[in-house]
């Protein structure tokens, strides 16, 4: 069942800006980990604050466990959305205590609040700690209160602005699997905003790609990685290479010559090709010969990078083993695993 | 679940409070602006012909004399206290602020007694020095004797802007300009003072604002500017109309003063980009150098503090049993109490409207909230004028409703002064209220709501146990200024009644100056307390 569904959203700060966020549809399904994407300005943190309602939008619905809680002009008040937020600097309540801080958002009998305030601390595993003030705590113990104190009371949804940012890298990895079985331990469905693809790789069940305001691709990480549905999207995950290509009746005839695809009929006019530069060898293969000027070659130890001008202005880079040798300058033959291809 | 949508998604309690508090704000400017379009009263003629242009000659002569004394006293100071390591450095960096303390009127008439015939300077000269003056040679009651009065007691803004400004130029600067081949002074023309400029201008302008707003001390003096103006054709000539077109003039002055002073810092940017902010590095000049800076600084202190102070206190000593009654002590206790209240009214609006801009972010909010805290910048005459008139309406018309009454509502009673006071001086509250929101920042108060507090549990619970510190501020500047204010409590007060400064400016007025020291001297000491408080939060800034 879908726990967030979201529908066309728009929103500008300003009449003159651009929109931060323009014409998103997505939903979030119950006990999901959904990562947000994108470089700043993409608006994602933007789409954040719009769910939590800190923001409102210009169009579009949002619908909450199937109650429509922001349409037009109406919106329901954050304090009754029940949505966890953790923020990028946690805004942990700096006069409360650990115990208050968990306790704020937990509503009942005092005794029922302090004990479901302790399980949620002893979930984060800060039991020690609760008469602490936040400025005693370390920078990932202070997330980790964040955190309890967003899904104590029981949120509908969780979200987390850049939950990673504030991490150096030696913890980062350490921290997001401990995250990630809090999250999944307590239930709740989770979205998370990170500039990191390494973040939303690892962490994630799926990914949504945002890029200036607008929704790219949403899907399960291996899907966004293997065939993403536009060059920004692939450049997300690393390097591709990207060359122009004509459809002809047994493949796509680029300037590095034909690489065969049955799929070449369903396109007519310009395309482009996007692969992968472990997606490509420079063993020739029977089924494919495509030839290129060997522009430059760089040892990275386990593997090499290989960079091939096809004379006329476009180049690609193939990812190869590192035994090879290559002489200075020579024409090469590669080939391209043709599955692997994504024309556009 | 069920879900209450019935809402623009920025109108709430918190908006429309806000905007009728605003409105309540705006009502004396409104009613200026109004009445202009109405005829001028039957003695407009007579002003018109006979006093407006030296209304306006004495008023500018006013404004130039002390924009240029407090610029030369306050940047001078304030660099010299910046830049030198000399004796008494670090007392002068606050002992400089202590004229805030005195309200002008009171500065006034202690100068008067100072250099009276039978002051402390004649006798001194007389008796030991056999030196006699003759009748005029200490007379400071004219134009000049005005401009020094408010250039001693004004320049301390001036002083502390600067001094904050020269403060905050990192020492970076200093050093690309002397690898630059520049000197100390060329240092201090090319570079520092440039980049000190906006903030420099905008103590020019307060001095200036507090020049307009002045009634006492050109009163005393018998200089005729506009606060004056309004006065006499209020209480004089009792023509309102002509009250209210000398206002507008008034108002016309401000808004040139505000707009000057808004257009002189373009859209430049004179923030430091320089992120290492290392502190200005003081010179060690020599030794009598250092020792002129000391005189300097003693001379400036003496003047603009320290001898009106021993005046004050001579006199308070040669009068305190005559005047210590209870009197006396009721009418301590009632300023003190209606400046308090005013202090707490103005914290509690300055709240109101600024917690709706943090529960809103609806950004054309922030310009129309701003306009409330105009008041700071309107004469407390114009102030008075255009709240008097609207009571003074209402009420004939209550009376007319109950015709068996014929007591006045409203008009003349504390209310109506508080309400007053909280249009002075909400910018006096409001500012520190709004630096305080910024320092805690929104995300708390959202993962509030977020955690399910509503907007006022939310303000209640997280916003103001973390503002503590800046409504006491708030309440303590507040507090000052009103039990300083003479014009507006001067039209507004209850028939009889009178506040510390209204009874210190009426004896004095009467020729009882020595008896009025008792009431300065409790509005001074009290001054005092928050200025050395306003120093500290300066200082904290320096690194």
């Amino acid at each position: 069942m879908a726990v967030l569904k979201i529908e066309g959203l728009d929103k500008r700060y300003h009449e003159a800006d651009k929109y931060a966020v323009k014409d998103i549809s997505f939903s979030v399904q119950e006990g999901e980990i959904l990562a947000l994407v994108g470089e700043s300005g993409s608006g994602k943190t933007t789409l954040l604050r719009l769910i939590a309602g800190l923001e409102h939008p210009d169009a579009g619905y949002i619908e909450l466990s199937g109650d429509k809680i922001v349409e037009g002009h109406y919106s329901l008040r954050p304090n009754k959305r029940k949505i966890g937020l953790v923020f990028q600097d946690y805004a942990l309540f700096p006069h409360l205590n650990i115990l208050d801080n968990v306790k704020f958002g937990i509503s009942g009998p005092k005794a029922e609040r302090i004990q479901k305030a302790k399980e949620a601390i002893a979930l984060v595993g800060l039991n020690e700690s609760d008469q602490k003030y936040p400025h005693q705590l370390s920078g990932g113990q202070q997330q980790r209160v964040a955190l309890a104190r967003a899904i104590a009371p029981n949120p509908k949804i969780l979200l987390m602005d850049e939950p990673f940012s504030n991490l150096d890298a030696m913890l980062k990895d350490q921290v997001r699997e401990e995250i990630r079985q809090i999250i999944k331990k307590s239930g709740v469905t989770a979205i998370f905003v990170t500039h990191d693809t390494r973040d939303a790789l690892s962490t994630a069940d799926r990914i949504a790609i945002l890029h200036r305001g607008y929704l790219q691709q949403i899907d399960h990480p291996r899907s966004l990685y293997d065939t993403p549905i536009n060059p920004y999207v692939a450049n997300f995950f690393g390097k591709v290479n990207e060359i122009l290509a004509e459809p002809v009746e047994d493949g796509f005839f680029t300037t590095f010559g034909l690489i065969k695809d049955t799929r070449a009929t369903e396109f007519t006019g310009k395309v482009r090709i996007i692969f992968r530069p472990e997606n490509a060898d420079v063993c020739p293969n029977p089924q494919q010969k495509l030839i290129g000027n060997l522009l430059k070659v760089a040892y990275f130890g386990d593997h090499q990078m290989v960079k091939i001008a096809d004379g006329k202005g476009q180049f690609i880079n193939i990812k190869t083993n590192n035994k090879r040798l290559f002489n200075g300058s020579e024409y090469l033959c590669f080939s391209v695993d043709q599955y692997e291809i994504h024309p556009i | 679940m069920k879900i209450e949508k019935r809402k623009i998604y920025w109108w709430n309690s918190w908006s429309w409070t806000s905007i009728a508090i605003l409105l309540l704000v705006s009502i004396p400017l409104l009613t200026i602006v109004f009445n202009l379009f109405t005829k001028p009263g039957e003695s407009w003629s007579h002003l018109y012909k006979n006093l407006l242009a030296g209304y306006f000659l004495e008023t500018f002569l006013l404004l130039l004399g002390v924009a240029f004394f407090t610029f030369v006293l306050g940047v001078g100071t304030a660099w010299i206290v910046t830049n030198f390591n000399f004796p008494g450095r670090k007392y002068f960096e606050w002992l400089l602020i202590l004229p805030l303390s005195f309200p002008g009127y009171i500065m006034a008439y202690t100068y008067v007694g100072v250099l009276d015939f039978t002051g402390p300077l004649q006798s001194f000269l007389r008796n030991t020095l056999q030196i006699s003056l003759d009748g005029g040679a200490l007379d400071i009651m004219n134009m000049p004797g005005a401009i020094f009065i408010l250039s001693i007691t004004l320049f301390p803004y001036v002083f502390l802007i600067s001094r904050a400004s020269f403060l905050q130029q990192s020492r970076t600067y200093q050093e690309a300009a002397a690898i630059l081949g520049k000197d100390r002074w060329q240092t201090f023309f090319k570079v520092a003072l440039p980049l000190a400029r906006p903030a420099i201008a905008g103590g020019v302008a307060l001095a200036c604002m507090e020049v307009l707003n002045d009634y006492g001390v050109v009163k005393y003096f018998g200089v005729n500017t506009f606060t004056t103006g309004i006065f006499r054709a209020w209480f004089s000539l009792g023509d309102a109309t002509s009250a209210i077109y000398l206002a507008a003039i008034l108002l016309v002055f401000v808004f040139i003063i505000l707009y000057l002073e808004s257009w002189q810092r373009g859209g430049k940017r004179y923030s430091s980009e320089v992120t290492i902010n290392r502190p200005l590095l003081r010179v060690d000049t020599s030794l009598p150098i250092k020792l002129t800076f000391s005189l300097i600084m003693t001379v400036i202190f003496l003047v603009s503090f320290g001898i009106p102070f021993l005046q004050i206190l001579n006199w308070t000593s040669m009068t305190y049993e005559a005047i210590l009654s209870s009197d006396f002590v009721y009418l301590v206790l009632r300023s003190f109490g209606l400046a308090l209240i005013s202090g707490v009214v103005i914290v509690i609006v300055s709240i109101i409207l600024l917690y709706t801009l943090r529960l809103n972010p609806f950004y054309k909010l922030k310009y129309i909230v701003k306009i409330s805290t105009l008041g700071y910048a309107i004469p407390g005459a114009v102030i008075a004028v255009g709240i008097m008139i609207p009571f003074l309406w209402l009420d004939k018309w209550l009376i007319g409703l109950f015709e068996s009454r014929t007591q006045l509502f409203f008009t003349g009673t504390l209310f109506v002064m508080t309400y007053a006071y909280v249009v002075r001086f909400l910018a006096v509250g409001y500012n520190p209220i709004e630096s305080g929101f910024q320092k805690v920042g929104i995300q708390v108060n959202e993962a509030g709501r977020l955690l399910g507090a509503g907007s006022l549990k939310t303000l209640w619970k997280v916003d103001l146990p973390l503002i503590k510190s800046s409504m006491i501020s708030a309440v303590l500047l507040v507090f000052v200024d009103v039990l300083k204010e003479l014009p507006l409590t001067l039209i507004l007060r209850p028939f009889n009644f009178h506040t510390l400064a209204t009874k210190a400016f009426d004896l004095a007025t009467n020729e009882m100056i020595a008896e009025s020291a008792n009431a300065a001297l409790v509005i001074i000491l009290t001054g005092i307390f928050p200025i050395i408080f306003l120093n500290r939060l300066i200082r904290k800034r320096e690194f």
